[in-house]
C-alpha cells in the first residue's frame, strides 16, 4: 500500500522540495547590482534581515495581522459551522456549496470589488454621502481594517467547512446528556461541544493562520502602497531590486516564522485536548 | 521486402540517429518565433501591425505572444540564462530593464547587417544590443480645472499649495525618485537631492497609490491634480476623458525608450531579426503612436500634425529631453527602492 503515496510523493519532492533547496542555496548569496548575485556562503542576508528594524515592523504587521484574522475567523466561523453541522435539511449540500462560493472567485477578482465598496467615491461612501451623513468621504480603503475584512473573506470558507467536517463527528446525543444533566446551553458549549471540537479548531486554525501569513494581493490592493506584509516585501526584492539573494533569506523568514507558531500552536491544543 | 528482425533494427536506428541529428535543424528552422511581451493595447497592437500584416502575410512566419508583465519576463530571461533552449525569441522590456538584463549578456548583437530597418533609427536611441520600438518623455500632468497658472517644473509639485493633491504611482518609485531628485538640484546621475524632497513631499501629504490605474481612477475623480508620468500615457488618459493636460519640466524629461531583443538562447533567431525588423516599419510606428501615444524611433514615420502636437515634443522641448544613466540607475536601484520603502513611506 505504500506504493500508493509514490505519485505524490514524487511530486512534492519535484516541485516544492527542490526549488525550496535551490532557493536556500541563493538565500547565501551576496547581491550585486550588475551581476545579481555573487556565489557565496554568506548569512548576511538573514542577519540584514533579522535586524534592521524595517523588516522587524513588516514581520510584526504580518503576525499581527495573522493571528488577528485567524481569531476573528474562528469566532465568526464557528457559530456557521456548528449550524451547517447540525443542519438536518435537504438544503445542506446547497448550504455547503454556498459556502464554497466565495473560493470560486480569485483573490483578486475578490479584492477589486472590496475596492468598489470601500473607495472614496465606492458604494459605502457615495450612499453614506448621499444620506447626508458624512460631507467628506469616510478613509476606508487602504486601511489595515480593509486588509483585515478583505482576509477574512477569503479565509472564512476553509475555516466553516473545517470545523463543520469535526462537528458533525461529535454525536448530538453527547450534548443532550448532558442538557439532560442540569448543563445551560453554553455550559454545554464550553464542556462538551469545544473541547470535543478542538481538532478541527486546531485544523481550521492553522490552515486560516498560514494563508494569512502569506496574503499578497488582499494586502496590496486593500492595504495600499504604506501597508507592508511579507509577501508583498519578498516580492519587492526579488522583482524591484532584483535582490534573489535578501529576497530568498526574507522568504524562508516567513516560512520559519509560520512553521514555529503552527507548531507552537498545534502543541498548545494537543495538550488541552488531553486534559 | 520482408522485413527482418535485422533490417527492422537498422531502419530504425537510422531513423532515430536522423531525428536526433535533426532535433536543433527543426527548431532552427520552424517557421515560428515567440515574442516576450506585455498584454493589452501592447501585445494588441504587435498582433495587429506586425504579427499578421507582416510576419504571418510576408514571411509565413506564425507569431506566439508569450504575454506578461516586464518583471516576470526579465525574471524568467535570467532564470534561463543557462538554458541551450530559451523559451523566448524576442523580449520587449523598458530600457532600463534591458540595460540591466544585457548586464548578464543575455542578447544577440543586433546591427544594420541583420536588421536593416536600424539605418532608419535616430542614432541616440540605438544600442548594440537591442533595437528602439517607441519612446515617450516624464512629464507633468495636471488638471486645468483646477491647477491654474500650469506648472512649470517639477519644483512646482512642492508648492504648498497643492497639498494632499499630488498623487504618485508606488510602482513608478523610480520615476518619482528622478522627479524628486531633479526638482532639488540633482540628475539622473545623482538621486541624493530626492531624499530630502521626497521627505518633504510626505509632509506636504502626498497621495500614494498601488498601481497607474489606481492613480488614473485618482485623477479622474479629482481627487489629486497632479502627478508625473510619461507623456503617451497622459495621451491615453486624455483620451480616456480624464482631465488633463501635460508640461514638459523646466528642469528635462527623462526619456523612456521601450526596446526589444533577441536573447541568445533563442531558438528561431532568423525569423527574430525579421520581427525586429518589422517592429520598425514606419506603418507600425505611426499606429502605435496613433493608439498609445508613444512617438516613434525612425526619421521616416511622419505623424499626422494633429496626433505630432499631442505626444511629440516640439524642438525647445526635446532640447530638455534627458538620457537616463542606466549604469547609475542599476547601481542605485535597490538603495533608491529602500529608502522608498523605509523612510518615504514610513
Amino acid at each position: 500500500m505504500a506504493v500508493l503515496i509514490v505519485p505524490a510523493s514524487l511530486l512534492v519532492l519535484g516541485l516544492l522540495v527542490a526549488p525550496m533547496l535551490l532557493m536556500l542555496r541563493i538565500s547565501l548569496n551576496q547581491f550585486s547590482p550588475t551581476q545579481m548575485m555573487i556565489e557565496a556562503m554568506s548569512t548576511e542576508n538573514y542577519l540584514r534581515a533579522a535586524t534592521d528594524p524595517y523588516y522587524q515592523q513588516v514581520l510584526g504587521t504580518t503576525l499581527g495581522i495573522a493571528l488577528l484574522c485567524t481569531l476573528l475567523t474562528l469566532m465568526l466561523g464557528f457559530p456557521a459551522a456548528y449550524w451547517l453541522a447540525r443542519l438536518e435539511s435537504r438544503w445542506k449540500s446547497l448550504v455547503t456549496i454556498l459556502t464554497l462560493f466565495p473560493l470560486l472567485v480569485g483573490n483578486v477578482v475578490r479584492s477589486a470589488g472590496w475596492m468598489a465598496l470601500l473607495g472614496n467615491d465606492g458604494l459605502i461612501n457615495a450612499t453614506l454621502l448621499w444620506l447626508g451623513v458624512i460631507s467628506t468621504p469616510l478613509k476606508l480603503m487602504y486601511t489595515p481594517q480593509a486588509v483585515v475584512v478583505g482576509i477574512i473573506a477569503v479565509v472564512l470558507p476553509y475555516m466553516i467547512l473545517t470545523l463543520a467536517s469535526v462537528i458533525e463527528s461529535i454525536p448530538r446525543n453527547v450534548e443532550e446528556a448532558a442538557a439532560n444533566l442540569g448543563a445551560r446551553p453554553g455550559a454545554v458549549f464550553r464542556r462538551v461541544v469545544l473541547p470535543l471540537a478542538l481538532p478541527g479548531v486546531a485544523a481550521g486554525s492553522i490552515l486560516v493562520f498560514v494563508l494569512c501569513m502569506n496574503t499578497y494581493a488582499t494586502a496590496i490592493l486593500l492595504g495600499g502602497p504604506q501597508f507592508k506584509m511579507m509577501a508583498p516585501a519578498v516580492y519587492d526584492q526579488f522583482i524591484r531590486a532584483n535582490n534573489w539573494p535578501f529576497g530568498a533569506a526574507l522568504a524562508f523568514i516567513l516560512l520559519a516564522i509560520t512553521m514555529l507558531f503552527t507548531v507552537i500552536g498545534s502543541i498548545g491544543i494537543a495538550r488541552r485536548y488531553k486534559r | 521486402m520482408t522485413i527482418t528482425r535485422r533490417t527492422m533494427l537498422t531502419t530504425s536506428a537510422a531513423a532515430m540517429a536522423a531525428y536526433t541529428a535533426g532535433l536543433p535543424g527543426v527548431h532552427a528552422q520552424s517557421n515560428q518565433v515567440v515574442v516576450g511581451t506585455w498584454g493589452g493595447d501592447y501585445g494588441q497592437l504587435l498582433g495587429d501591425l506586425i504579427d499578421k500584416p507582416i510576419m504571418k502575410a510576408k514571411d509565413g512566419v506564425e507569431v506566439l505572444q508569450d504575454v506578461a508583465n516586464a518583471d516576470p519576463r526579465k525574471t524568467k530571461l535570467i532564470a534561463e540564462k543557462q538554458s541551450r533552449r530559451g523559451t523566448m525569441d524576442i523580449a520587449c522590456l523598458s530600457d532600463s530593464d534591458m540595460y540591466l538584463t544585457a548586464q548578464q549578456e543575455l542578447y544577440e548583437p543586433v546591427s544594420a547587417d541583420r536588421v536593416s530597418r536600424l539605418n532608419a533609427v535616430f542614432p541616440n536611441l540605438q544600442k548594440a544590443y537591442a533595437i528602439p520600438h517607441i519612446y515617450s518623455a516624464q512629464v507633468i500632468l495636471y488638471n486645468p480645472n483646477k491647477v491654474n497658472p500650469a506648472p512649470k517644473s517639477f519644483a512646482d509639485l512642492w508648492d504648498p499649495k497643492w497639498k494632499g493633491r499630488v498623487g504618485f504611482s508606488d510602482i513608478l518609485y523610480t520615476n518619482n525618485t528622478v522627479a524628486a531628485a531633479l526638482a532639488g538640484g540633482g540628475g539622473l546621475s545623482n538621486y541624493e537631492p530626492s531624499k530630502k524632497k521626497l521627505m518633504e513631499l510626505r509632509s506636504l501629504d502626498v497621495k500614494l497609490y498601488p498601481s497607474n490605474e489606481a492613480l488614473a481612477a485618482a485623477l479622474k475623480s479629482e481627487e489629486v491634480w497632479l502627478t508625473t508620468m510619461w507623456l503617451a500615457r497622459g495621451f491615453m488618459w486624455k483620451k480616456a476623458g480624464i482631465p488633463l493636460e501635460h508640461v514638459v519640466p523646466s528642469e528635462g524629461a527623462p526619456a523612456i525608450v521601450f526596446e526589444a531583443s533577441i536573447p541568445k538562447n533563442s531558438r528561431n533567431k532568423d525569423n527574430a531579426f525579421k520581427y525586429l525588423n518589422a517592429m520598425l516599419e514606419p506603418q507600425a510606428q505611426i499606429a502605435f503612436a496613433d493608439k498609445m501615444g508613444y512617438v516613434p524611433t525612425v526619421k521616416d514615420a511622419s505623424l499626422p500634425p494633429d496626433l505630432a502636437k499631442q505626444i511629440n515634443l516640439n524642438d525647445a522641448e526635446r532640447a530638455r529631453l534627458l538620457q537616463p544613466d542606466y549604469d547609475y540607475a542599476v547601481k542605485n536601484n535597490a538603495a533608491i527602492l529602500d529608502f522608498w520603502n523605509k523612510q518615504f513611506k514610513a
